[in-house]
């Protein structure tokens, strides 16, 4: 699903690159966690899979479509198959819950009865259902990181990237964000988190890579305490291997009704995009 | 077996897929920009309100110009068709030596047309002249004082010219010097009137190129002037919503959806500013018609377009030339923020 092929990133006037010779891949429906102090590289990489920024090298492929031809004219296409949360929330300030969410649905054609009937869902979703007609300005860190969540997710993207979605949080509210996260990825989307929070990592038990001057020093599949100062247990190759890339059209998804009933935690997730992507 | 796409050409299939754009959806799209664009003008008053005053401005300037060169122009020619030049020739000059005289003139190729009366018909004419001066009229006409026959005995036959060429009369001046005909009838006692109104002509002709040249350097100033004004205007509003701007980019907003409701806003102003500058220069008109008119300026034409069907027209050019000025300040204005928003 997210493919990063040795990709390599100097900014003009930097000596250290910020991203150096970086692999990773991410599969299908996998929730990761990117992890590493500032100036790591977190939000540089999160920059090149929303074609903010492009590499000096290497080759990064998203969904099946290799960013090297993305043209100018086909980025709000490609960025309104991501959903993307930020640290600072970035919703229009002149625009209600509603209308914040419903934005992301008007700049892909939707229509307005579907917008009328996706939006309250999406809303529930994130428990924002009452809160519908405030204004940013109104409402809580938390609640309007969960404004950013529901605009993310109403378009149902196959990839969800947050960029340190609880650095302006408490820890309460990071851990209602992070299991809100969770839950959307047990709708079937990818996600892929950044944080330098080892709380918030160590609350789930899912892949953890780390970030550490521009290169990846580990890659935890799953498990094990994660300490952001401590030096990685095992350092992983996690190199792509022939990705093979099977190109098929995807089985439409289908609408968000409700929010999920609970699963039992080892319960194994079969993922709802059938076609190997990456 | 079916050979597997290429990564480039796979990729060029999920790009075509992911910029298809049905027509109902640009539909949607160009609805929704109208819709932000008039939200955005109501939210934003006190910015639409200064753009649409200046754009209302330029365009009131642009209409007086126009009026003005018309006018000017309209009242030069008025003024050149009434300059003819009068030969007077001895009383009782006969209708045959004049048609002889008007065919000499005639072949002058500067000379437009010739007129030639009698004394008879001078007579007539002066009469018709003064019908409401009934005192002069009748007597005149009163049979016993008999004052017909020695009015018209008394009165010069003339030749009425209009020329083409006001500035160069030296061949009619020959041929009334020179022909044989025209010294044999002549008449001494009063000269050819060769310069009358002249130097009234020269004064409006030159006013009226002076309106036409200033008018337009006035208009162009004003049009620059306005369109600096409504695009920092503009760029002042783009410059407090640039973060707004940069999240739209950020969430997959095209260039169209957020440039869209800008120039929709800046349309807006030009289309109010039309109605108001067509409005204002109509009650302008009327104001100063009947003043122009008592110093004998020709508003004519001008007063045919606003009293017709014309005016219709008028007001959708104004509104055309506002909306203009309104698009392409936007378009100027937020260029620079949909490249690079972040800065």
């Amino acid at each position: 699903m997210i493919l990063l092929d040795h990709i390599t990133k100097i900014y003009p006037g930097d000596k250290h690159p910020a991203l150096d010779d970086v692999s990773l891949h991410i599969e299908p429906n996998e929730f990761v966690f990117l992890v590493g102090k500032s100036g790591a590289g977190k939000s540089t990489l999160m920059k090149m899979i929303t074609k903010e920024e492009d590499p000096d090298s290497g080759k990064i492929i998203i969904g099946g479509i290799d960013l090297d031809y993305i043209r100018r004219r086909h980025i709000p296409h490609y960025r309104r198959r991501l959903g993307v949360v930020f640290q600072d929330f970035k919703l229009l300030p002149r625009r209600t819950v509603y209308e914040n969410v419903a934005f992301a649905l008007e700049i892909a054609g939707m229509s307005t009865r579907e917008i009328k009937h996706t939006v309250p869902k999406v809303l529930e979703l994130v428990g924002l259902i009452d809160q519908a007609n405030k204004f940013p300005n109104q409402l809580s860190g938390g609640q309007q990181q969960r404004v950013s969540i529901a605009r993310s997710v109403a378009r149902q993207p196959k990839i969800l990237i947050a960029d340190e979605p609880t650095a302006n949080l408490d820890s309460v509210t990071s851990a209602e964000i992070i299991t809100l996260l969770q839950k959307i990825n047990d709708f079937g989307t990818t996600v892929l988190v950044t944080t330098h929070n080892q709380n918030i990592v160590n609350m789930l038990d899912k892949r953890v890579i780390t970030l550490k001057n521009g290169r990846i020093v580990a890659d935890q599949k799953t498990g094990g305490i994660y300490k952001l100062d401590g030096e990685p247990e095992i350092i992983i190759d996690n190199s792509p291997k022939a990705p093979g890339f099977a190109l098929k059209e995807e089985p439409p998804r289908t609408t968000i009704s409700s929010a999920p009933k609970q699963k039992p935690k080892a319960a194994p997730k079969k993922p709802r995009i059938r076609r190997k992507v990456i | 077996m079916a050979k597997q796409p290429s990564k480039k050409q796979a990729t060029k299939k999920n790009l075509k897929a992911l910029t298809k754009n049905g027509r109902t959806k640009r539909i949607r799209s160009a609805r929704r920009v109208v819709k932000y664009g008039a939200i955005n003008f109501g939210r934003n008053i006190w910015l639409s309100t200064a753009a649409t005053l200046v754009m209302t401005i330029t365009l009131i300037i642009l209409s007086i110009t126009l009026v003005a060169t018309v006018v000017l122009s309209e009242t030069a020619n008025t003024m050149r068709d009434k300059i003819d030049i009068t030969l007077f020739f001895k009383p009782g000059t006969g209708k045959e030596t004049l048609e002889v005289l008007k065919q000499v003139m005639e072949n002058d190729s500067n000379v437009k047309s010739v007129e030639v009366r009698t004394s008879e018909e001078e007579y007539e004419n002066f009469l018709k002249e003064n019908a409401n001066n009934t005192l002069l009229i009748e007597t005149l006409e009163d049979p016993d004082m008999d004052m017909r026959a020695t009015m018209i005995s008394t009165m010069q036959s003339t030749m009425r010219l209009k020329v083409h060429d006001t500035e160069n009369l030296d061949s009619i001046k020959e041929i009334v010097a020179s022909d044989i005909n025209f010294v044999k009838n002549l008449d001494e006692t009063e000269e050819p009137t060769y310069d009358v109104n002249k130097a009234e002509i020269a004064t409006i002709t030159r006013w009226a190129n002076i309106a036409t040249t200033g008018g337009i350097i006035l208009s162009a100033v004003f049009i620059v002037i306005s369109v600096l004004v409504i695009f920092n205007t503009i760029r002042m509003a783009i410059f407090s919503r640039r973060e707004e701007i940069y999240m739209m980019k950020l969430v997959g907003a095209d260039s169209y959806f957020i440039r869209g409701p800008f120039i929709v806003e800046a349309q807006l102003s030009g289309v109010v500013s039309g109605i108001l500058a067509s409005g204002l220069s109509y009650l302008g008109f009327h104001f100063l018609e009947p003043r122009l008119a008592k110093y004998g300026i020709n508003v004519d034409t001008v007063s045919n377009i606003v009293n017709s069907n014309k005016i219709v027209l008028v007001i959708l050019a104004m509104i055309l030339a506002g909306s203009f000025i309104g698009i392409i300040s936007a378009r100027l204005a937020i260029q620079k923020y949909l490249r690079n928003p972040s800065k």
